[in-house]
């Protein structure tokens, strides 16, 4: 179970076609599934809770509003919506800077230093996260116990009981899978395979 | 060349396996297989962070409350010209020169209660906003009083100006013009307006999408300096309206737009 999407729901095609086409009930269906995933972006990079509820509700409006430019084979509905809280969120940092610059400029203050992670770390870890979720059960199941619990290979099939050669080729695939979520829908900058739509 | 075999690239990441010295030699020579090194243990390093993210706790109801004030907003906006506005809708040939089919018609009457986290919102999100009218001081333009004591504001320096001019059903000799002065203020200077039963309201529309807030309320007198949110970005409210608002308990727009031009630098 993971927070960023429910297992037990219909598959995104389904939701993302009836966002697309206006269908109102699928903006609260969006929200409800990826809602908390864009604030979580919000709060984790922003210092301000409203600031961040603020980030949230616009990056809403804003997806719901533009709708029509969603393109769902470039990326997921999730990877869109993160997209544009992804911006909201940046806009209301630089906008921060600017205005502790001007703060500074009178107060003759040294530069704050602004903790938290960066916007694009907290979207391709959330875009993990939702792919992590959607993998077949035995997949998750042994990233699950790599990631979380640092097991090896080895140790993973004596805790699990299934075969080695198993477990090593659930770790494959899944590690695949993540791979290329990450590239259609990350936001982080890096070397990308051409020819990708990358999510920028 | 042969590259290797994706599962050994997956195990090699997670620090599974030890590199052989065939192994070793590849990856040293190509860099298609160690920049899919990398990806892979930068992706297993995201899949380690997403534990906490497993039971993010679901957002305020509240929130939603406000995406679908936002919404019914928004769409009230373009749909209000047909519905509630109590005029003929304006043709093309109404708007004021310059101005083309981007404005959009007059809005209807909205809905009250929503409006006061509506305007938070306006302005919070437009914060990106000092940056326009910091950008326009390259193209300053100091303008100096030509009618003596008629301007209120004296000599300031302009950001930006808009020649009003009738609209919809006013009488064409009702006219205006807006400047925005570099201390933050929009100084507006009317003539001709029609007599309405209620007062003037002076509003700053966004073209793209409709929204707008209001800036102040125009007297009686031919002038009048109204201070601007710090935060507006002009490039985008770049609308200058001016209604013609009744005595009612309805803070919205009246759907009644009197005067309207556009920002220009």
């Amino acid at each position: 179970m993971t927070a960023v999407r429910q297992r037990s729901e219909p598959p995104e095609d389904d939701l993302a076609d009836r966002f697309r086409a206006g269908d109102e009930s699928a903006l609260r269906e969006a929200y409800d599934r990826y809602g908390r995933a864009v604030l979580h972006l919000a709060t984790s990079t922003l210092a301000n809770r409203s600031d961040a509820e603020d980030a949230t509700q616009a990056t809403f409006v804003g997806a719901w509003l533009g709708r029509d430019t969603f393109d769902p084979s470039r990326g997921s509905l999730l990877g869109w919506l993160l997209g544009i809280g992804r911006r909201k969120v940046v806009d209301r940092l630089r906008a921060t800077a600017r205005e502790n610059r001007v703060a500074e400029t009178v107060r003759q203050l040294p530069e704050p230093v602004t903790g938290g992670p960066d916007p694009e770390t907290v979207v391709d870890r959330l875009v993990v996260a939702d792919e992590l979720a959607r993998l077949p059960q035995d997949q998750r199941r042994m990233l699950e116990l790599a990631f979380y619990d640092d097991l090896t290979h080895q140790q993973i099939a004596a805790v699990t009981g299934v075969p080695l050669g198993t477990v090593k080729s659930h770790i494959r695939r899944g590690m695949a899978s993540l791979k290329r979520r990450w590239e259609v829908d990350g936001a982080a900058p890096g070397p990308r395979p051409a020819g990708l739509p990358g999510a920028r | 060349m042969q590259h290797l075999d994706h599962g050994r690239l997956v195990f090699l990441a997670l620090g599974e396996s030890e590199a052989d010295t065939d192994e070793t030699t590849h990856l040293d020579t190509c860099a298609h297989c160690r920049g899919e090194v990398e990806s892979l243990r930068h992706v297993a390093g995201l899949g380690t962070s997403t534990r906490s993210l497993r039971e993010l706790p679901a957002p305020p109801e509240a929130l939603w409350q406000g995406i679908l004030a936002d919404v019914r907003e928004a769409e009230a906006t373009p749909a209000g010209a047909a519905g509630s506005v109590r005029r003929q809708p304006p043709t093309e040939a109404d708007a004021p020169t310059g101005t083309g089919s981007a404005i959009p018609p007059a809005p209807g009457a909205r809905s009250r209660g929503r409006r006061v986290r509506w305007r938070r919102w306006v302005t919070t999100g437009l914060t990106a906003a000092a940056a326009a009218l910091l950008g326009v001081v390259g193209t300053l333009v100091v303008v100096r009083s030509g009618e003596g004591t008629t301007d209120p504001a004296g000599e300031q320096v302009v950001l930006a100006s808009a020649p009003l001019a009738a609209y919809g059903p006013t009488p064409p000799q009702a006219r205006g013009e807006a400047r925005v002065f570099d201390d933050g203020r929009l100084h507006l200077h009317v003539a001709n307006l029609p007599e309405v039963p209620g007062y003037y309201e002076v509003w700053l529309i966004n073209p793209t999408n409709g929204r707008m807030f209001s800036v102040g309320v125009l007297g009686t007198g031919s002038d009048v300096l109204l201070p601007l949110p710090p935060t507006v970005d002009l490039t985008e409210y770049s609308v200058v309206d001016i209604s013609a608002e009744r005595f009612d308990d309805d803070p919205g727009h009246s759907g009644d737009s009197l005067l309207r031009g556009v920002l220009a630098r």
